[in-house]
């Protein structure tokens, strides 16, 4: 179990399907990683089967349900039974610390580019989310420019770790910032620090340079 | 009526033989229940009923990633409907990887040692402890469930302060953990 888990109230809001998918793809990774946090959303999501359970129905059996019910399965012939996946299938062949639920938005082609000299990015594009989904890679001792936020941001921790002034964060651990907070997270040593990290609005750059670069933020060039 | 062992003995049945009046009975059963548990977030009953049909189609095709230790067959239904509410409703206009690729993962067969057990006497245990939260919690609960709503929304049309909802969302989830962990030990 993490030393930081998601807060309850964005696990229900996961579980109800509420969640834009930026933030939903930070809390399905999350999930991944934290039995704990996978023990509340197997719950939440057996309220959501409860409540199904209490449905007062009119009953099955008019002509409409019948006829909905053959089309249904005349459907069913083009529609194979599908074998129970193994875990290797589920595994991204280059990034092999990628959760099973980030493979499915890594893209061929897509890989690291690096930002100001200081870090590696890989840009996620989720349609119609106006959220900035972005996985990043710090090495060891190296920080993130300070900066605080517009909005809320929400960081999950896949590989390595960092710390920052509210803690220190390992892989699996969920931290959610906003608005008001300064911070500047250093890598851990060892291996590189790879985190996924949803921004609601652009950051804004604190340090000295935030001046020259916020407009090239603000645009989407960094 | 359908009990909790007869749904998950239909389910496995598509499972291992393709069978089709095991689904006829699971679609009698859970279609107009899903449809109703959809229309409660505004659709129309077209819509509704598109999803639902979606949604035990979907049970069909993944009905061997099914496992009745873990969880209960309408948990697994709920969460299979619910990413379906999701492309539907919100994706309508927009090409994206299906909500089921990486929402609900189907668990691979030798990944969920993790999972907790909520199917059983858990999940019936469940849904007494359900019974037992006080109204406050269960509308806070419901409206994110039914209406597909946020916290932060939820808190904005009951005009609650946020740290109000949180707590009843923390104190309803605790009494559920509690519950279950008490008969666990």
């Amino acid at each position: 179990m993490s030393r930081h888990p998601a807060p309850d109230e964005l696990l229900l809001d996961y579980a109800a399907g509420a969640l834009p998918d930026g933030p939903a793809l930070a809390v399905a990774l999350h999930v991944a990683l934290d039995p704990g946090s996978q023990r509340t959303v197997d719950r939440l999501n057996a309220v959501g089967g409860a409540l199904i359970d209490r449905e007062p129905v009119p009953d099955f059996g008019g002509e409409n349900d019948a006829a909905a019910l053959e089309r249904v399965l005349a459907r069913l012939d083009d529609v194979p039974v599908e074998p129970h996946p193994r875990a290797a299938d589920r595994r991204h062949s280059t990034f092999d610390w990628a959760p099973a639920p980030l493979v499915p938005h890594l893209r061929p082609g897509m890989d690291w580019r690096r930002v100001m000299g200081k870090f590696d990015e890989i840009r996620l594009d989720l349609p119609g989310d106006f959220h900035r989904v972005s996985l990043l890679r710090l090495e060891a001792g190296r920080g993130l420019p300070e900066h605080r936020h517009a909005g809320y941001e929400y960081t999950v921790v896949l590989q390595g770790g960092y710390t920052d002034e509210t803690g220190n964060y390992g892989v699996g651990d969920f931290a959610v910032g906003t608005g008001d907070q300064r911070h500047e997270p250093i890598a851990d040593p060892g291996e590189p620090c790879i985190a996924l990290i949803v921004v609601e609005n652009p950051i804004v750059l604190t340090g000295p340079w935030g001046r020259w670069l916020n407009p090239l933020v603000s645009r989407g060039w960094i | 009526m359908l009990s909790a062992d007869e749904a998950a003995d239909l389910i496995e049945a598509i499972a291992t033989r393709q069978d089709r009046a095991a689904f006829s009975r699971l679609f009698q059963h859970f279609a107009p229940r899903v449809k109703a548990f959809i229309m409660r977030s505004g659709a129309d009953p077209e819509a509704a009923q598109e999803v639902a049909q979606e949604a035990l189609i979907m049970v069909w095709r993944k009905a061997a990633s099914f496992d009745r230790t873990k969880a209960s067959a309408s948990t697994w239904l709920y969460t299979i409907a619910r990413n379906k509410r999701i492309d539907h409703l919100r994706r309508n206009n927009r090409p994206a990887i299906d909500t089921d690729d990486w929402l609900t993962v189907f668990a691979p067969e030798d990944e969920d040692a993790d999972k907790s057990v909520l199917a059983g006497q858990t999940y019936t245990r469940l849904k007494e402890l359900l019974g037992g939260l006080s109204a406050d919690q269960m509308l806070v609960i419901e409206k994110a469930f039914f209406e597909d709503k946020t916290h932060t929304a939820i808190a904005e049309e009951l005009k609650l302060p946020l740290g109000t909802v949180k707590s009843r969302i923390r104190l309803a989830l605790a009494r559920l953990r509690e519950g279950l962990e008490r008969d666990e030990s």
